[in-house]
Parts: C-alpha cells; sequence; structure tokens
C-alpha cells in the first residue's frame, strides 16, 4: 500500500507540516511506502537556510534531507506551488523532485492523506 | 464493486471539538459504520483531535458534551480509541503514566482512550478497509 | 450501481486553498462528496468535473441550502459509509 502524505500549509504558522512529516517517517519506519508531496504554500518548507531558533522552533531541513535515509521513498514539490512561491530547482532543497500534482499523480498512490 | 461489502474503518480524526466539526462528522459516520454491521477497528486522534480525549470538558448544558458522546459510543461498541503520544503530550493531555513521567501536577485523559504512538495509525490503515480523515473545516 | 474510482470528501469552503486543490484534481470517474463548510459549493457558481456529487444533509439544514443541492444528492451517514466502500479509495481532504 504506497501512500502519498500532501503537506499544503507552509512551516512555522502551524503544526501540521510537522504532524505530515512524522506521519511519513512512521510509515517508513513499519516498512510502509511514503512519498511526501509538497503543494501550495507546503512549498516554502522546502527553502533552504531556513533559521528557526529565533522562533523557538527546529528547522525540518536536516529531516528533509535525511529522509531517504529513513525511507521516504521520494520528495516532490508541485512546480506551479513552487513558481508562485519563486522556488526553482536550484533554490530547492537537495533531493526533491518538481511534478505537476495532479490527478494523474494521486492515482499512483493507494492512499493520500493529509496531517489535518 | 458492490456496495453490500463489508468493511473495517479507521478513524482519524485531526480536529478539535468545539473548534471544529471533525469530531461531530466522525460520529456520524461512526454511528452508520455500526448500524450497517460493519467493524470500526480503531479511532485514532492526532494533531489538535486529542483533545477530544480531555476528561475535563465542561460544556453548557444546552451543548453537545462532545468527548462524552465519543467516550460512551467507543465504550459501547468496544471500539479502540487512541490519542497520539507526541500530539497529545504537547497540548496537555496525559493518563496518569505520562503524568508520573514528567511529573505533572495532573492526568486528563478520559476512558477509554489510550495514549501510543503513529504506529498504532499505520497498524489500523494496514489492518482496515478503509482510512476516513476528519479534519478541521479550516 | 456505477464504479466509483475515487471518493474525495471535501470539508473546505470554496475559499479555501485545498478547495481548488481538491476539484482539479477530481476526474469524471470520482465520487465528490461535500460536508461540513464543503457544502456551500453549492451556492456557488462552480461545477464539479464529475457528475456524482453529494452532499451531507445536516451540513445542508445546518447552512440553508436546502432549496439549493440542484444536481447534487443529498446524502445521510449510511451513504456516507457506502460511497466510501463503493469507491476504489477515499480521499479526505
Amino acid at each position: 500500500m504506497s501512500t502519498l502524505i500532501m503537506i499544503d500549509q507552509p512551516p512555522y504558522g502551524a503544526w501540521t507540516g510537522r504532524e505530515a512529516l512524522d506521519m511519513a517517517f512512521s510509515l517508513a519506519a513499519f516498512d510502509q511506502p511514503a512519498t511526501l508531496l509538497f503543494a501550495g504554500a507546503g512549498v516554502n518548507w522546502l527553502r533552504p537556510s531556513q533559521e528557526a531558533g529565533g522562533v523557538g522552533q527546529k528547522s525540518v531541513e536536516k529531516n528533509l534531507s535525511a529522509a531517504p535515509i529513513f525511507g521516504i521513498e521520494a520528495i516532490l514539490a508541485d512546480r506551479a506551488a513552487c513558481i508562485t512561491y519563486g522556488l526553482n530547482e536550484s533554490s530547492l532543497l537537495k533531493g526533491v523532485t518538481l511534478v505537476d500534482a495532479d490527478a494523474a499523480l494521486l492515482k499512483d498512490f493507494d492512499h493520500t492523506a493529509f496531517a489535518g | 464493486m458492490a456496495d453490500t461489502a463489508s468493511g473495517t474503518f479507521t478513524l482519524v480524526i485531526t480536529g478539535a471539538p468545539y473548534a471544529s466539526q471533525a469530531p461531530q462528522t466522525a460520529l456520524g459516520f461512526a454511528r452508520a459504520v455500526v448500524d450497517a454491521g460493519h467493524r470500526i477497528d480503531r479511532v485514532f486522534l492526532y494533531g489538535d483531535g486529542v483533545h477530544l480525549a480531555s476528561v475535563l470538558c465542561a460544556p453548557p448544558s444546552d451543548e453537545t458534551d462532545w468527548p462524552e458522546e465519543w467516550s460512551r459510543f467507543l465504550s459501547e461498541h468496544s471500539i479502540p480509541g487512541v490519542a497520539c503520544i507526541a500530539s497529545a503530550l504537547r497540548r496537555g493531555l496525559v493518563n496518569q503514566a505520562e503524568q508520573k513521567r514528567y511529573e505533572l501536577p495532573a492526568a486528563n485523559l478520559r476512558a477509554p482512550f489510550e495514549i501510543a504512538g503513529l504506529g498504532e495509525w499505520v497498524e489500523g490503515r494496514m489492518k482496515s478497509t478503509r482510512t476516513l480523515y476528519f479534519h478541521a473545516g479550516d | 450501481m456505477t464504479a466509483i474510482h475515487t471518493l474525495h470528501i471535501l470539508n473546505k469552503s470554496p475559499e479555501h486553498p485545498r478547495a481548488s486543490r481538491c476539484l482539479a484534481t477530481v476526474s469524471p470517474e470520482d465520487a465528490l462528496l461535500l460536508t461540513g463548510n464543503g457544502v456551500l459549493l453549492l451556492s456557488t457558481q462552480k461545477k464539479p468535473v464529475t457528475h456524482k456529487v453529494f452532499v451531507l444533509s445536516p451540513d445542508v439544514d445546518a447552512r440553508g441550502l436546502g432549496g439549493m443541492t440542484g444536481n447534487a444528492e443529498a446524502v445521510g451517514f449510511a451513504e456516507m459509509v457506502s460511497l466510501s466502500l463503493q469507491a476504489q479509495r477515499v480521499i479526505s481532504w
């Protein structure tokens, strides 16, 4: 059962993105195929050089770079959303694949879920 | 595919009572699942949904007491209810074990809810025909 | 009973960014079930791509939209359960 975990809310202002990452990592820990898809404002999780100490939070850059090691199959980002937020292939975190987050993409997964 | 096929459900609630409709929609669905003769494998509270497991809610008498309605439903039908430990601890929903572990002044988890990790969600999904999520509407 | 590839359950109002994302992902062979704030779609001019549109009655009635269901089928929780089993998979937006 392959799962797509979608994150469409930006970091630091809410916790659903972190909760979605936890879901994806849990699936991977149980050897369940999991892919992360960042869409809409959620692509802002993928901006490098996030210094979150000043807002009392931790940046997820390390978690995301470690994702493949933990068994996450892929980190996907919606192309159109990246354009909206001024992110291109070279400005995104390494290891991210640009995709069109459309019906065809979602059909590849048995299960699609949000954290909230 | 015949719609008379039977199924097992895992229900995930991520919206809090009195802040969203999630607990209400989920309960309506859950009752209908049982009435139709299907089974609910478990109910998993995640994110803000953990507030549904609080024993301290005291809504006005003319409002639905969602934690009470849910705990009664789960007990009546012997359905496991789990609050995700990471979500629960952050938001101040603790059972006696966690109260002791963190030396907190009180415990407030409502029976029959238990506290456990995301592994419960992963397992519920694997064992169930369908997993539905009840998120906040905003 | 026509086959349903995916049942999309949408509880977000038309203003919510996830609502457009959901509607853009619905295919003609899918079904769309509007619950909670999602029923407000009925009062807009937006037409989902699929003809299989369902709305949860208590949410329609709560919001005074009883007269505006149009081509959408008003259902109760019993039908919500059977729709979820009828579809090959369910996405809760």
